[in-house]
């Protein structure tokens, strides 16, 4: 139960059926339902809460204004036919509100006063001015702030609707009321040009929240995570940006010991500006994240971004996907398998085969021209196996032959590889060998001592 | 009155005797004999291919080797494999090493079937190919009904036990080695049953760089090649 001023403002469904009703005395409300938890109006929050409103419709439209009584207007004139047209875009606003945890009346009007008496007096959408004048002119005088000092003159003359205030003599009106109330009637009507101070977003972007509850698991934090996107969506589109960083930073509870924040970075390769691709990131990313403790705070910063690519649209798509998707589909994988897992070739210049094979992590960038001055020219001509044993495999000798659930019969000419000096030394003679079930095995003979008994390695699987 | 042939009725029926030709796309084997035996000529892009390995290393890559370096530039993604792979060995097979993704799956077990699917469904990838010991019925219809949102080629390669279960893919081969390549056994394929393996000459294409170290004949000069004078005689 929400509380302004020791009377009633808002309550949940559970209290209204308990009898509550807007403007009861405290005192009343607490004996109805005794156990009801009681909050002040914190104007501080309430404008806080319409700022993330205000930022997350930002993506709709460049031209968000607030109004009085807790109203955005949008001007959404611009944005039609981008977005699929009237209906389209209510929808993808409601969902967006929806996302962010709020609910709202949404009108749409030719004018701006007149979207947001509709809005007020929960009256629905009007797309022409005639319609509009239709559903204004039925609702109460008491929704234009000005007219509410004379609400019981007006009441005592009999005109409690707009369409009857309209009717009423305009200089009378203006000497009795004041020049405010014909002004927001015309206004409505369209008969006077608007003037909005329109919402500009911010030079840098951070956006924070306080959760409602002391979170425990790293998963449920991703309706607030999603939350804060929103507000960056709206950001990014406002400042025809792309983010190429993001961090979203756990804020954990205050206890004996102060704890900095975990911070959860997410980089991306390909810059983007849409928030499906960074919630699937965050999403598998705080799947992964153990909490050390409670989480009470999220805060959601854009420390890198740049420029807004305009997307190129070919004319026949390729059949592989953009290079972009093959970059989202990389770091989707990184996100949950862990960036060291989702491996590149990065063969390097080496005789030693373990040394040769190194495989990097994809988020490492190395230029292809480097990777190709890597390779052998004649990478055709050296007998390589496919697989290579993590550990080589110090085999038995059946017969003086190497046995490896078979004899191993030498199939192919000795390769000496004896390099290494400066780190790990390795004199090695490989063969190819081929096992009595007729696969193919890469041996090898270290040399290095006098001892009579050679001795035999497994490196590698011929694939 | 003549009846109409089935497979002239839809595409996607044929008799028991022949191979179907379904409107799967598919992609050349490499291989004459082999592609003669598959449905449709070659392996079927975008639907689940079996492959049943006695052991690993008996020349599977060698056997999608043709078809992998058919793919153009498109990435190839190995997911799980057996054993670290040699990017020079590959590049000796043909694929360009700035293609190759290894993937390791991390700690959960799952994590490798969901990024299978993640891979399937972008449809980014040219190729994917999966290792994996145990695979249950419900998870190998997901990734068969994952692969067929895009036209990649995917292989399953599983130990060849796993033969005895049922599996949703439409081509099932096991495969083993024999003397100079492996056998290809049809385990499943939309056509008449063929008891009789295939053999597929396969060896890894270095072994004959030099001359063999154990040579079955030594070499030796016919009579009177010689001349006397030249022996010193």
């Amino acid at each position: 139960m929400v509380l302004d001023q020791e009377r009633v403002l808002a309550m949940s469904d559970l209290a209204y059926g308990a009898g509550v009703r807007e403007g009861m005395r405290r005192g009343g409300a607490m004996m109805l339902v005794p156990q009801a938890v009681f909050q002040q109006r914190a104007p501080q929050l309430e404008a806080e809460a319409r700022h993330a409103v205000a930022m997350a419709l930002l993506q709709f439209t460049p031209q968000l204004a607030e109004a009085e009584e807790d109203t955005l207007l949008l001007d959404i004139g611009a944005s039609l036919r981008l977005f699929g047209g009237i209906r389209a875009l209510c929808r993808q606003v409601q969902a967006s509100l929806r996302a962010l945890g709020f609910t709202a009346v949404l009108s749409c009007a030719p004018t701006a006063r007149g979207a947001w008496l509709l809005a007020r007096g929960r009256a629905g959408r009007a797309l022409t001015v005639a319609g509009l004048l239709r559903r204004i002119a039925p609702l109460p005088c008491g929704l234009l702030p000005p007219a509410r000092p004379y609400l019981d003159w007006l009441d005592g003359i009999g005109c409690r609707t707009l369409g009857q205030l309209r009717r009423l003599p305009r200089p009378g009106l203006q000497r009795r009321c004041g020049r405010a109330l014909l002004d927001m009637l015309d206004d409505a009507h369209g008969e006077r040009p608007e003037l909005h101070a329109w919402l500009a977003a911010p030079a840098s972007f951070r956006a924070r929240m306080e959760l409602f509850d002391r979170v425990e698991h790293a998963e449920a934090l991703l309706f607030g995570a999603h939350r804060l996107l929103l507000q960056l969506t709206g950001w990014l589109s406002a400042r025809q940006l792309a983010v190429a960083r993001i961090s979203l930073l756990l804020e954990h509870e205050r206890g004996r010991v102060a704890r900095p924040p975990t911070v959860i970075e997410v980089v991306l390769g390909e810059p983007t500006w849409q928030d499906t691709h960074l919630l699937r990131l965050l999403k598998e990313r705080l799947a992964k994240q153990a909490l050390d403790a409670p989480v009470i705070g999220l805060c959601l910063e854009a420390p890198q971004v740049q420029p807004m690519a305009a997307p190129s649209e070919s004319l026949f798509p390729e059949p592989g996907g953009s290079k972009e998707d093959w970059q989202r589909l990389l770091e989707l994988l990184s996100a949950r398998l862990g960036a060291d897992n989702v491996l590149r070739a990065a063969p390097s210049a080496d005789y030693r085969p373990e040394h040769a094979n190194s495989w990097i992590s994809v988020q490492e960038k190395i230029r292809p021209a480097a990777l190709r001055a890597q390779l052998p020219p004649d990478a055709a001509s050296l007998p390589r196996p496919a697989w290579l044993l993590d550990q080589p495999v110090a085999l038995l000798m059946r017969d003086h032959r190497p046995y490896y659930g078979s004899p191993l019969r030498l199939c192919s000419t000795g390769e000496r590889i004896e390099a290494g000096w400066w780190s790990v030394p390795q004199t090695r003679d490989y063969f190819m060998a081929e096992g009595e079930d007729k696969a193919y095995y890469w041996l090898y003979r270290e040399r290095g001592g006098e001892d009579a008994s050679p001795r035999w390695y497994l490196q590698g699987l011929f694939g | 009155m003549t009846m109409t042939a089935p497979e002239e009725v839809h595409p996607s029926l044929w008799r028991a005797s022949q191979l179907a030709r379904g409107a799967t796309p598919c992609l050349d084997t490499g291989f004459a004999a082999l592609s003669a035996q598959l449905p449709g000529g070659g392996w079927p892009l975008g639907v689940l291919i079996d492959l049943l390995v006695q052991q690993h290393g008996i020349g599977e890559l060698r056997l999608l080797q043709p078809a992998l370096a058919a793919l153009g530039t498109r990435p190839i993604v190995l997911l799980q494999p057996p054993h670290a792979p040699q990017a020079l060995a590959l590049a000796a097979l043909g694929l360009d090493p700035s293609r190759l993704v290894w993937l390791r799956s991390g700690a959960k077990s799952s994590d490798a079937l969901w990024a299978a699917e993640q891979v399937l469904r972008s449809g980014c990838c040219g190729a994917l190919l999966l290792w994996q010991k145990h695979a249950r019925g419900e998870t190998l219809r997901r990734l068969h009904l994952a692969a067929q949102s895009a036209d990649t080629l995917f292989c399953m390669l599983r130990p060849l036990e796993a033969a005895r279960e049922a599996s949703p893919a439409p081509l099932r081969l096991s495969l083993k080695p024999a003397a100079g390549g492996i056998d290809i056994g049809f385990v499943k394929r939309r056509g008449p049953l063929r008891e009789a393996p295939l053999f597929l000459p396969l060896t890894p294409n270095l072994l004959q760089r030099h001359a063999p170290l154990d040579r079955d004949t030594s070499a030796t000069a016919p009579a009177r090649s010689i001349q006397p004078a030249m022996v010193g005689g």
